[in-house]
């Protein structure tokens, strides 16, 4: 016993020394590498002397390790390597928000939904500065536009730099409601434009298909709704299908900027009690409001979901592993789906550019400057093309002055996107500014690799049968086009947050705490209970303080459309 | 605790004091020896203490923690109005002393039977084998809780219907009643193995001397465990359960936060999350630092209570 207890203690001892010294030679790493990497262009000024920057952000499961083809290319030519911090599942709020109890940061940051609080605690230095000095890229890449990167009405620091690309043209949809092209083919391509529509196809095919080829029972509709994405899933379906457009949790009148959560809308009530009798009736998958993102993909990569709910980025991964195996008759079609013919998709309704998620230099970072140069190098057309299309000759070709992805590649790209993403780094680096889709850089080439000839050519046989079936080139085509609905002054509202430790933000948690335990409920609930939940569920609201932070919120989008429109 | 070498009281307070410190230069070894341990519970356990100024401000971690503005009982007035905490305060108790029961009986059972194993072999390997799970993380343990509880071929599910106890899949993780007891049983399965181990070492101290005149007189087996086993580890145990008593409201969260889900929170949402979400996550450090020094309070007390029990019934005192 008391040896086997030794034993036990060394071997635990070793555990500890084998980790102490791996964490600080990988600390050292940077320093002890003196042999400067050799530079493949000359054009760059920049010293290539090695860094290595500490780097927050969401999850990607594709994270290379600066070891794809784009990573070892920007550690060569800017000695920088990036080291990111990634959050234990779920998303980086938590993350953050530890990091700001310890008042210790990595170098760059993606705060996204922990913005406010950075700026709070005083976390996120101005980079205002920074830009004017060094950085003659981002501010090109922004325009026009450059001012809507301002914090607030009195605070004219710009903390975070917008990673949303500028002037974005959207060619295709990755919302709407979802059906597999097998499902379709049976139906005989009929007309999805209403939720009757909608579970008239799906309970048309479950009803001859009760099981898949391989035995397994078929499900009619899942939805991602047991963790955060039941707002995604679940509840903004609920504004795209009664004719509102994505303004967070809220509705906002266009004329008036009068803000209430989007739930206090009848119509809405509406879309739920669809919900509620999709489950009466079987074809709503029991477990979408208690299963984890893992199970919910592994689902959708078995092939016996039906139609899904989601954004394209969420259900994206697990589409591709049905790709991969050849099983596109079990991907998935879009359709702006809304809940009776009265209500057109607003899902492209205009915004103007819409500073969101960005990133942010911390006050910890060891050396700004050099990091604001790396962030302006990313943003220069050369690191745009690097970022978007790879390096020529390897991931991309000139011909007749145009860039062409090699078709091997582009299939890879296509039906194994996650082995593209990790070997050549594309996708993976998109952390300065840069331009949206639709957008020609000097040699008249498209700066991203989203373009109607490119979107139709990555897509499968299955979806352009589809398509044709419908009359159109792309799912895009399907929605309203983007002008038939006027701008909006305030641009979206979810991207305007509460005052972090304000009491309306209080209010809002509550609220959404209550709004994930009421809406499963109601959806579960028996028919004739329905309404019941309903009422209790904006009781519950009521109680919570909801109209005190309506009001709020109103004068917050107000604010806002001041602060635009000058 | 009364040191064991203290002699009878001489008389004068100096004489004392020289004896003390003629003892500690005798002992300076001993007291050199305890020394970095004191210093580290000191400086882990004793100096973040201060931080508890906080709760009587509004807290922002811009400014140092002198420069902040202070509210007074502000955070503790909000605490106690928030319905929600009352709802948090009874998953956490009610969670925690289920956890308490099952956690101490069954171990002890198992430690038990283990016990008059015969074959060496088998009991090692079955000891092994139980607490293996111990290792494995919550992370992985709610993945196969979830996967088992499925009602899409899951592994419980399709028993209870291969048996034709339910003709429907029952939605384990749907039901909020039925939380507190999948906690618990996946704690136990988790932990049982691990917390047999102390027991059995116990066990192992018994004197062997007792058995034998035991059989002399008679006694069988159920006789054994009941008259020397159990007696034998009887302050093993109640050190312990002391102690857990003392844990009884920081039950952590991770079993929580890992297998509830928004269907379930009023039973799944514990103090712990309680002060991440409305605390901690809402930049709201203040709140989260009031809801800690109850959580604290609360401990001291309930081992206190505990102790003052178990005194008064067995004339023994363990702090």
């Amino acid at each position: 016993m008391k040896r086997k207890m030794q034993m036990a203690l060394s071997l635990m001892l070793a555990l500890v020394f084998v980790f102490v010294t791996a964490c600080s030679s990988s600390n050292t790493e940077g320093g002890k590498n003196t042999t400067t990497p050799e530079t493949t262009n000359a054009t760059n000024e920049q010293p290539a002397e090695p860094m290595t920057i500490r780097f927050a952000t969401g999850n990607n499961p594709n994270w290379d390790d600066m070891q794809s083809d784009i990573g070892k290319f920007i550690k060569e030519k800017t000695g920088i390597t990036i080291k990111p911090e990634f959050p234990v599942g779920g998303s980086s709020d938590e993350m953050l928000a530890l990091m700001i109890a310890s008042d210790e940061y990595p170098d760059l940051v993606i705060p996204g939904g922990a913005t406010n609080k950075m700026v709070d605690a005083g976390a996120l230095i101005d980079l205002r500065p920074l830009i004017e000095e060094h950085a003659p890229n981002i501010k090109k890449v922004y325009g026009e536009y450059y001012n809507r990167l301002r914090w607030s009405k009195d605070d004219d620091a710009i903390y975070t730099l917008s990673l949303t690309g500028v002037d974005h043209t959207y060619f295709d949809s990755g919302s709407g409601f979802q059906l597999q092209h097998q499902v379709l083919e049976a139906a005989g391509y009929p007309e999805i434009k209403t939720v009757k529509d909608y579970e008239a196809a799906i309970k048309a095919y479950i009803e001859k298909n009760p099981k898949t080829a391989d035995g397994q029972p078929n499900i009619g509709l899942s939805l991602n709704g047991g963790e955060w994405q039941i707002l995604i899933s679940v509840t903004n379906p609920a504004f795209y299908a009664t004719g509102a457009p994505d303004n967070g949790e809220f509705f906002i009148n266009e004329d008036t900027y009068e803000a209430i959560m989007h739930y206090q809308r009848p119509e809405e009530r509406e879309y739920f009690r669809w919900l509620n009798h999709m489950n009466d009736i079987g074809l709503l998958d029991p477990e979408s409001f208690i299963q984890k993102y893992d199970q919910y993909k592994a689902k959708i990569a078995s092939g016996r979901v039906l139609g899904l709910i989601d954004q394209n980025w969420d259900y994206g991964q697990a589409e591709n592993a049905l790709k991969a195996e050849g099983k596109f008759g079990s991907t998935y079609a879009r359709f702006p789906v809304t809940l009776n013919e009265t209500y057109q998709d607003h899902s492209f309704q205009g915004t103007g550019y819409l500073p969101a998620l960005g990133i942010a230099i911390t006050k910890d970072a060891q050396d700004p400057v050099r990091l604001i140069k790396f962030l302006d190098y990313l943003a220069s057309d050369e690191g745009q093309v690097l970022l978007n299309w790879g390096i020529e000759g390897k991931h991309y070709n000139v011909v007749d002055g145009k860039r062409v992805i090699p078709a091997d590649l582009l299939e890879q790209k296509t039906n194994d996107n996650n082995t593209f993403v990790k070997t050549t780094g594309i996708g993976n680096y998109n952390i300065s500014a840069r331009y949206g889709d639709g957008v020609k850089d000097p040699s008249g080439n498209y700066y991203t690799t989203t373009f109607p000839e490119q979107i139709q050519a990555a897509y499968s046989e299955e979806d352009k049968k589809t398509l044709a079936a419908y009359g159109a080139t792309t799912y895009k085509d399907l929605w309203p086009s983007d002008d038939s609905f006027p701008e909006r002054k305030y641009g979206a509202a979810w991207t305007l947050p509460f005052e972090a430790t304000s009491e309306a933000n209080v209010i809002f948690q509550k609220t959404q705490d209550i709004m994930k335990k009421r809406i499963p409920e109601a959806i579960l609930a028996k028919p004739e209970d329905f309404d019941k939940v309903y009422d209790q569920f904006l009781k519950d609201l009521e109680d919570a303080g909801v109209a005190k932070m309506n009001q709020e919120f109103t004068k917050m989008v107000k604010d806002r459309v001041e602060l635009w429109s000058k | 605790m009364k040191p064991l070498t203290e002699g009878p009281p001489k008389a004068g307070v100096t004489l004392k004091r020289n004896r003390f410190w003629f003892k500690a230069f005798q002992q300076r070894y001993l007291y050199m020896m305890s020394l970095p341990f004191v210093v580290w519970i000191f400086i882990f356990s004793y100096v973040p203490v201060w931080g508890w100024l906080t709760a009587f401000q509004n807290y922002k971690p811009k400014d140092s923690i002198f420069d902040q503005k202070w509210v007074g009982f502000e955070n503790f007035i909000e605490l106690f109005q928030d319905e929600r905490f009352y709802i948090v305060l009874r998953n956490t108790l009610a969670m925690s002393t289920m956890g308490l029961i099952v956690g101490f009986t069954v171990p002890v059972i198992f430690a038990l039977l283990l016990n008059e194993m015969k074959g060496q072999f088998f009991k090692r390997s079955v000891q092994t084998i139980s607490y293996l799970p111990h290792f494995v993380s919550w992370v992985v343990v709610a993945g196969l809780v979830y996967k088992m509880l499925s009602t899409d071929g899951g592994a419980v599910n399709q028993l209870l219907m291969w048996l034709n106890i339910i003709d429907q899949p029952i939605q384990f993780m749907a039901k909020g009643n039925l939380f507190w007891g999948i906690v618990t049983a996946s704690d136990l399965w988790k932990e049982m193995g691990w917390n047999s181990i102390i027991f059995l070492a116990a066990m192992a101290g018994i004197d062997p001397e007792l058995y034998e005149a035991s059989t002399v007189d008679g006694a069988g087996r159920f006789r054994k465990m009941w008259h020397i086993t159990l007696p034998g580890i009887r302050t093993t145990f109640m050190v312990l359960f002391i102690l857990s008593i003392g844990h009884l409201i920081s039950i952590g969260f991770e079993k929580q936060f890992l297998l509830g889900n928004p269907l379930v929170s009023d039973f799944s949402e514990v103090l712990d999350l309680y002060a991440l979400k409305y605390g901690i996550q809402m930049g709201r450090y203040s709140y989260g630092t009031a809801i800690g020094i109850f959580n604290s309070v609360v401990s001291i007390l309930l081992v206190f209570i505990a102790n003052g029990i178990y005194k008064r019934v067995t004339k023994e005192s363990i702090i």
